[in-house]
């Protein structure tokens, strides 16, 4: 598309046309930013606070022995989070202020529920995912992912997740501005589905 | 004004976890996208961004502000880490072609992974909404009226839009992320 058609140059000092005419050109040169996969959805982790240079990153080739590692930490984090909750004498809440259903298609069982909480001071709205029914992955590689959808389409992804054979339960959190969006659905990404939309197997 | 690289890059250097995931979140596109560029393989590519962060996290000491602004540090790591891991390719390929290619040279591609580079990062400085559009009127096979219908506003607010996105944008490379 031309620049005329895509911003008209009405009103427009030469001066100004032609900085904004460079940072088209620019655009059109650098190509469309690529979307990362989930894999790269969160900055490696330095192993060491005091020593800098010796940092475990998660590379393909040792993503078995990570993801060892990382199940442990959750499992020590759940203990630990498991273990404040009833030291407290209650479980931990989660302070939705907003709840959305999520249903399957007709004839399956699998159902959902988003709960949403306050947005934070800058700008994050966080979420609880609760999910049933839903196949569990029999790939490592495989995910579903959830996604806010405008008509009906999914625009702008909100996290992946996997899941078990009961209720899985997950927290997410989206910048968004919800409000310009009409509903959610997940899809099922398998394994190797990176650069498109897997199948929708729940909506709002 | 947001913290510029160049002092990420430093708070890194100390140790600064949540520096580091600040420059990630700048950069994890724009050294994705490079790599991609150059290695042609989405695999292969998310290892590059991997070895870039962790090139990062361990030479982050090296950097001296006084030499120039951070995207250019941050740039030479990116590229150092994927033409090490280009380097260690070892697939043969299986044709050798018989006419020079005709793929850019070394100096165009420097040139074209600059201008991604330098854009892709300026990208992550807009907001939601200014984002959205240029990204529907650039990428999406959209033409203006469409992209109107899409977001469901009138197409001089897209036009506006984009104007104002594409004035930002101009503004944040005028100033060579620092």
């Amino acid at each position: 598309m031309s620049f005329e058609d895509l911003i008209g140059t009405e009103g427009l000092s030469g001066e100004e046309e032609a900085r904004l005419r460079r940072v088209h050109q620019l655009l059109v040169a650098a190509g469309p930013p690529p979307d990362l996969s989930p894999d790269l959805s969160l900055p490696p982790v330095p192993a060491a606070e005091a020593d800098p240079p010796e940092v475990a990153f998660l590379l393909r080739r040792r993503r078995g022995r990570a993801l060892v590692l990382a199940l442990a930490a959750a499992l020590a984090a759940f203990v630990g989070g498991y273990a404040f909750g009833h030291s407290k004498g209650k479980p931990t809440a989660f302070a939705a202020i907003r709840n959305v259903a999520m249903h399957g298609p007709a004839g399956t069982a699998s159902h959902g529920v988003i709960r949403i909480a306050e947005k934070d001071s800058v700008g994050n709205w966080p979420m609880q995912f609760e999910v049933s029914g839903l196949a569990p992955q029999t790939n490592r590689a495989a995910y579903y992912e959830l996604w806010l959808t405008r008509n009906g389409k999914p625009v702008a992804p909100c996290g992946s997740f996997r899941v078990n054979a009961k209720t899985t339960r997950v927290r997410l959190s989206v910048s968004y501005p919800l409000k310009n969006f009409d509903g959610w659905v997940v899809t099922s990404q398998p394994a190797g589905h990176r650069d498109g939309l897997g199948p929708v197997v729940l909506t709002t | 004004m947001s913290t510029t690289d160049g002092e990420l890059i430093q708070r890194a250097a100390g140790g600064d976890r949540s520096a580091f995931e600040l420059l990630y979140q700048r950069y994890a596109r724009p050294v994705f996208g490079l790599a991609l560029r150059r290695l042609g393989d989405r695999g292969r590519a998310e290892d590059a961004v991997q070895e870039t962060f962790a090139s990062i996290w361990r030479s982050a000491g090296t950097y001296r502000p006084d030499r120039g602004p951070g995207a250019p540090w941050l740039y030479a790591v990116a590229r150092n880490a994927i033409v090490d891991r280009a380097r260690n390719r070892t697939e043969i390929p299986a044709d050798i072609p018989d006419e020079p290619a005709r793929d850019a040279g070394p100096a165009e591609l420097a040139e074209q992974g600059w201008v991604s580079w330098r854009v892709h990062r300026a990208l992550e400085e807009l907001n939601e909404r200014e984002r959205e559009v240029i990204s529907l009127a650039y990428w999406s096979g959209l033409s203006q009226s469409e992209v109107a219908e899409f977001l469901g506003i009138p197409l001089g607010t897209v036009k506006t839009r984009t104007r104002a996105a594409l004035a930002r944008l101009a503004e944040i490379l005028g100033d060579e992320f620092e």
